[in-house]
């Protein structure tokens, strides 16, 4: 594992009017591996998330990805990642072989056989629109466009959110399949604690804007006399 | 609240109360002209001031109130399934409740505008404005455009045309009758069973949308192999998305239009006036309709969007670029079908006389430039009229949507009178001619003073390098320079000077606000 941070996060604070989404957050996410990012509901998850990608402007501290400005060099940030989240708006009527050839477009290191093979896996009848698709396809559909690229950091916010079993085995398979290869970085936002036991490397939980915890799952578990991350959860965040 | 009827009538109030209050706040600003500025009926010249005077916002307001009573801004037109909205249909009341109480909010806004232009506009001496039939006849628009909107269809796009040409029929049969000079019963009796038979529908049309059922013929249609799409770089392939997404509306909506304004010339091909007043609301269809499709194109940018891998110049550049594409394909219907049925109606001798007369007049090649200009600058602002409102709708704040809408409107109601009362005082007109020249050089100064501001903000941010605005400001300098020397060779300087042409083409190229939107699309896509 290389030690050179993908994600450098320092003293990130936003507010939203009167509410404080981010206070001085401060995170560094090594390149190589799986980081899951945990907490309650409106814990900000997602606006640190969307910092990252560059959809929200550092109020104050700073952002960096690959070393870069999302902000400033959305290209050179956003070509590298690859993203899904829970409301994963594909446009509904396109049909799926439309997505996957207007989505290969922007990206050079689209891996044509990669996503065929990914498309027969999950199951999507490439006629098929959007639109018509299942709530479980529409994710596996997101997912595909996320991974054909080989990106070399996969972002998931609250991908498995109110999705079926066999569809949040496909999202973990991902996962897994992602960071084979070496190098490959994933940030893996959920509150589904069980799911990011199974995979992480490293968890950082968040609660009302500011990290309370951020360790590897290794150092975490042993610290806690063999806790799961639920229960370590419970003690250092509460029900927040 | 406590009655479904009262939830209904919250939701529609709390949601639009923007555009309400502006319609409020317009018909108070009318009254208070008519009441304290214009105390009697005026005498208008002609007709087309009087409707500019009171039709032209009055228009704008009748067309809001279908919009939003159909439930029509938040939906997609073009699509099978009811704009209905769905989440409606989980609530427990009757299919009847549903359609009665949003159908009977719309019959009473409209009726209401009616009451309200009859009382407060300035009409012109001595024409006898009806009382009911008008409010029965919006009512009835009202009622059956919620009916077709909220009808779920068997085939993509087949909303649009059923409800242009129901509706059209509806205002043809009033119209044969207004030429027949019918009298008010009879018209009330023609119009009367129209909003109970829209609610009828409508109970149906809802009933089938809550049960899910929406027919499909394409299920019918032999079953096409998907077309091989190539798209070599990011920029294309969101062009694409651009062209499917919106480009298709405008030459869409001009082909189903444009058709119908002709084949009035088979109707009046022995009144010259009447068949030069069709060709020219046929030429100006495409602008005057791309200014309601702008508001699409210009549509807030999804989280899908502003994750694509793409500079935000190269974002606009792809709406730039589905503009021009569909400016050029909602023009070809135009090129193709005005020729065609000028001949088949006869009229084409006519218009050949009067391009006879302009040859004799300036001679040949200025005749020829004259109509490629015209046709040119067709074109042109077709495009305009789409693009320019992108520095707003790219913002993605729907408070500057809505502040804007509500500034054009004020606009009008106040540049409209004003424009008239300047038209019928010699000495104001008098005066508005020496400082013409001094407001346009004002205007000129405002404009490229926002036009530095916006450039350098691009700058600053890092959304275009120096020569990149260096070759646009280049571009424009071109484009203002070809058109005003073009203008120069044409326009007789006895009419013109020279240099208060060089200030209409300044203001006319645009510049500041096409410059604008990768700024505001910026500040939309990293909030």
């Amino acid at each position: 594992m290389v030690s050179e941070s993908v994600i450098a996060v320092s003293e990130l604070t936003r507010r939203f009017g009167a509410t404080t989404a981010l206070a001085s957050v401060t995170l560094s996410v090594p390149r190589g591996g799986v980081y899951g990012l945990v907490g309650a509901n409106g814990a900000g998850k997602t606006t640190l998330i969307r910092h990252i990608l560059g959809l929200l402007r550092a109020e104050s501290g700073s952002v960096r990805v690959f070393g870069r400005d999302p902000v400033a060099d959305p290209v050179g940030v956003l070509s590298r990642i690859g993203y899904l989240s829970e409301e994963n708006d594909l446009p509904g009527w396109m049909r799926v072989d439309e997505l996957l050839r207007y989505s290969r477009a922007f990206y050079p290191a689209w891996d044509d056989a990669y996503a065929e093979e990914l498309r027969r896996t999950f199951a999507l009848d490439p006629t098929a629109k959007i639109k018509n698709l299942s709530k479980g396809q529409k994710a596996r559909a997101g997912l595909l466009v996320a991974l054909a690229y080989r990106p070399e950091l996969l972002v998931l916010d609250e991908p498995s959110s109110g999705l079926d079993p066999i569809v949040r085995r496909d999202i973990l398979g991902a996962v897994i399949r992602t960071i084979a290869d070496e190098g490959r970085t994933v940030l893996f936002s959920s509150h589904l604690l069980d799911e990011v036991e199974q995979v992480a490397d490293h968890v950082t939980m968040i609660s009302r804007g500011m990290i309370a915890l951020s360790a590897p799952l290794r150092t975490l578990k042993e610290s806690h006399g063999g806790m799961t991350l639920d229960e370590i959860f419970l003690a250092h965040v509460g029900t927040a | 609240m406590r009655s479904p009827a009262a939830a209904i009538a919250w939701e529609l109030r709390r949601r639009h109360r923007w555009g309400l209050h502006a319609v409020l706040t317009y018909l108070a600003v009318l009254a208070a002209v008519r009441i304290f500025v214009v105390r009697h009926p005026v005498d208008f010249e002609n007709d087309q001031t009087f409707a500019l005077v009171v039709v032209v916002p009055l228009t704008a307001t009748f067309i809001y109130f279908l919009a939003v009573f159909s439930f029509g801004l938040s939906g997609d037109l073009a699509a099978r399934q009811s704009m209905y909205p769905a989440r409606l249909f989980t609530l427990p009341v009757t299919t009847a409740a549903l359609v009665r109480w949003p159908m009977l909010y719309g019959a009473a806004a409209m009726a209401a505008l009616w009451f309200a232009t009859r009382l407060l506009a300035v009409w012109p001496a001595g024409t006898d404005v009806p009382v009911v039939w008008p409010a029965l006849l919006a009512a009835s628009l009202m009622a059956w455009t919620q009916t077709l909107t909220w009808m779920p269809y068997a085939l993509p796009g087949l909303r649009v045309m059923v409800t242009i040409l129901w509706l059209a029929t509806i205002d043809a049969v009033v119209l044969l009758a207004l030429q027949h000079k019918t009298p008010e019963p009879v018209m009330l009796a023609i119009l009367a069973p129209h909003v109970p038979l829209a609610y009828l529908t409508a109970r149906f049309a809802v009933g089938r949308a809550r049960r899910g059922d929406v027919p499909d013929w394409r299920r019918t249609r032999i079953a096409r192999p998907p077309r091989a799409l190539a798209h070599a770089r990011g920029d294309q392939a969101q062009a694409w998305l651009e062209w499917r997404q919106h480009g298709r509306s405008l030459p869409a909506m001009v082909t189903i239009v444009v058709p119908l304004e002709l084949l009035l010339l088979f109707a009046f091909r022995e009144a010259p006036v009447i068949v030069f007043e069709i060709l020219a609301a046929v030429l100006l269809t495409p602008p005057f309709m791309a200014a309601f499709v702008a508001g699409t194109l210009s549509g807030g940018v999804t989280p899908f969007i502003a994750m694509r891998p793409l500079t935000n110049a190269s974002l606009v550049g792809a709406k730039l670029k589905v503009a021009m594409r569909s400016t050029v394909i909602a023009w070809l219907p135009i090129v193709i079908a005005v020729p065609l049925m000028l001949r088949l109606s006869g009229t084409l001798p006519l218009v050949l006389d009067w391009a006879r007369q302009l040859i004799d007049v300036v001679g040949g090649p200025r005749a020829t430039a004259i109509a490629l200009l015209v046709l040119a600058a067709l074109l042109a602002l077709t495009w305009k009229q789409l693009v320019q409102s992108l520095c707003i709708g790219m913002s993605g704040r729907e408070w500057l949507v809505k502040a804007s809408v509500f500034a054009t409107l004020s606009f009008l109601a106040v540049i409209v009178p004003l424009a008239h009362w300047i038209i019928g005082s010699r000495q104001a007109m008098a005066m508005l001619w020496n400082l013409l020249p001094w407001i346009l050089a004002v205007l000129v100064c405002v404009k490229l003073a926002a036009a530095v501001w916006v450039a350098a903000r691009l700058y600053d941010r890092g959304l275009f390098g120096g020569r990149a605005l260096v070759i646009g400001a280049i571009g424009w300098d071109v484009a203002v320079l070809a058109v005003y020397g073009l203008l120069v060779w044409i326009l007789p300087t006895l009419l013109f000077q020279q240099y208060f042409l060089a200030l209409i083409v300044i203001l006319a190229i645009p510049l500041t606000r096409l410059a604008a939107a990768p700024l505001a699309l910026a500040w939309n896509r990293h909030r």
